[in-house]
């Protein structure tokens, strides 16, 4: 394996009874490297963290991170490795510091390392304060900044965050990415994510979308963009079969959610206000922009399929 | 292997034990209770001298149970972290995961001696055992906490909630502890329910306490119990450890929690 890869797999596995979790996955992904595993629920994406993390086992295939076979030593690779869940794996009954002592001291951190780490950890969010405050007393926000210092509190090589801001508001949600930043910035750390929030993903050196345990596609965010298209045309409409059968000629099906129909404009010279002219009061509204990680997320899993009528 | 993560894992229990002084305080009350109402009750059946009697027959029996209920209660521990989710921030760490458990049952070990001593020093406080007695009761103690570890640690292995927990641990403690020769002699139970003693691992703990009390009469060697609670207790803990560092044990864990692949 290349050293300067920092995760790979070969064909890496996971099956619970009949249901395929995780089916043949190949991953590649460099030291330093941001990378986001993208799809719906229950496509593979945790079980392959836990897979990666060695808290759960492959069925077959191999995976390595930093050069290390993950079946060889669990152990070791849990050193090396950093994972925050999705939910809070906090004592809620502890405060802020006996919680990061206690997963410190896990970590095999001495107490002077620990201290330093921790005050470091909490000064990146302000929360030097509410250090001996019970979790209980935090905030939402607060307690899943706690959650993200309990997973880097021994400077992993690999971070791997699992859908790290669910349920928080923006100004919460933006901290922990700055953190993020930081954290890849100052110390180099690979980070893998998982997240439903596709525009915190735009962030990634690569992304690839997985689907029922299988890479659908990937790339960088950008060349995923530009891939898709030059625009995407989104018509709101009380008539969605007489545009779709008007526009689907020019610009391929559509996809259809109740009265709204979203096309995938590879053209980058269409006249859009001629084209809304001569839709006339067929249409309620109608808006064109550069597509973004949500249309490439939309186009891979919701596409029409080859001879779909409707 | 550091012994920095056993320690955080027991030192996180004993700090939480002494920070429910309720917890402490109440531990207390059912010994008490068991010792003063029911001893005195049940004694005052018996004739003459043998009143007096069943209160020290009964001394060992007491502290026996305080073990068998601090052990379990604080090997539940274990399925409330996996239950609320802090087992994970355990097994993240890098640490076999037998250790998780081993750490778990020294705490329970602990937890029970600290009650153990509390009541000794009640009892000495009453007056109903001297300094010598409470001294020489402290080691069997200490083999008799490990058993019930054990015991618990079994209990919770195999247990998916706390719901479940509770209901094994009525199915079980209550047997345990009314057939081990606690409150009566063994001799004086019928046949039947003799062999079920024999059985009980716990029966030899509150036997060997029962040898550190004088003028109170036991049913096995020194060396029976010693041997039958080493080894319950080694083939035990090895058991729990196994089953602990199963995948299939702690791979519910991370679905449960997230609901999700």
């Amino acid at each position: 394996m290349a050293s300067n890869l920092a995760i790979k797999t070969q064909g890496l596995t996971k099956q619970y009874g009949q249901a395929l979790a995780v089916n043949g996955l190949d991953l590649e992904i460099a030291a330093g490297q941001f990378y986001g595993l993208l799809g719906p629920n229950g496509a593979g994406k945790s079980t392959t963290i836990h897979m990666l993390t060695t808290m759960t086992s492959a069925t077959s295939g191999d995976a390595w991170i930093d050069g290390q076979a993950i079946a060889d030593d669990p152990v070791a690779i849990r050193s090396t490795v950093g994972l925050v869940f999705q939910d809070s794996a906090l004592d809620r009954t502890m405060s802020i510091d006996e919680n990061l002592q206690f997963a410190a001291a896990m970590y095999n951190l001495n107490p002077q390392q620990a201290d330093q780490r921790i005050e470091e950890l909490l000064s990146v969010f302000s929360l030097q304060k509410q250090r001996h405050k019970k979790l209980l007393a935090l905030s939402g926000g607060q307690r899943r900044a706690v959650d993200i210092a309990r997973g880097v509190l021994h400077k992993p090589k690999v971070l791997f965050l699992d859908e790290p801001t669910i349920g928080l508001d923006l100004p919460n949600r933006r901290a922990i990415w700055r953190f993020v930043e930081q954290l890849r910035r100052e110390e180099g750390m690979t980070v893998f994510l998982t997240t439903h929030y596709l525009e915190e993903a735009a962030a990634c050196d690569q992304v690839d979308f997985i689907q029922q345990g299988q890479l659908q596609q990937g790339g960088s965010p950008k060349e995923l963009t530009e891939q898709l298209g030059a625009y995407i045309l989104e018509v709101d409409t009380v008539e969605p079969e007489v545009i779709k059968e008007k526009l689907s000629t020019k610009f391929g099906m559509p996809i259809q959610e109740d009265q709204q129909l979203s096309f995938k404009i590879e053209a980058s010279d269409v006249d859009f206000q001629q084209l809304q002219y001569s839709l006339g009061d067929a249409i309620t509204a109608m808006q064109w922009r550069k597509p973004n990680l949500n249309d490439v997320y939309l186009w891979t899993f919701c596409a029409p399929q080859q001879g779909d009528a409707s | 292997m550091s012994w920095r993560p056993v320690k955080a894992v027991v030192g996180r229990e004993m700090s939480k034990l002494f920070r429910q002084r309720a917890r402490l305080i109440s531990s207390m009350v059912r010994p008490m209770i068991w010792l003063l109402v029911i001893g005195s009750g049940v004694g005052s059946m018996l004739p003459g001298q043998q009143q007096e009697g069943y209160l020290t027959f009964l001394v060992p029996g007491i502290l026996a149970m305080t073990l068998l209920f601090a052990s379990l209660l604080s090997a539940l521990t274990l399925v409330y972290d996996k239950e609320f989710g802090v087992m994970r921030m355990m097994m993240i760490a890098p640490i076999a995961h037998y250790w998780i458990v081993l750490s778990k049952l020294i705490a329970a070990t602990l937890t029970a001696m600290v009650q153990a001593i509390l009541l000794l020093v009640l009892l000495l406080v009453l007056g109903l055992v001297s300094v010598k007695i409470a001294a020489s009761l402290l080691l069997p103690a200490v083999l008799t906490a490990i058993c019930c570890a054990a015991i618990g640690g079994l209990i919770a292995v195999w247990s998916k909630s706390i719901d479940n927990f509770a209901v094994i641990m009525n199915f079980f403690i209550f047997p345990v502890f009314f057939l081990s020769g606690a409150l009566y002699p063994v001799s004086q139970l019928p046949e039947m329910f003799r062999y079920i003693v024999l059985v009980n691992p716990f029966s030899y703990g509150v036997d060997l306490l029962k040898h550190a009390v004088p003028n109170v009469s036991t049913d096995f060697s020194i060396l029976t119990d010693i041997a039958v609670l080493v080894s319950f207790s080694t083939v035990a803990i090895l058991i729990a450890c196994w089953r602990f560092s199963r995948e299939s044990v702690h791979e519910p864990l991370f679905h449960r929690a997230t609901g999700k692949r």
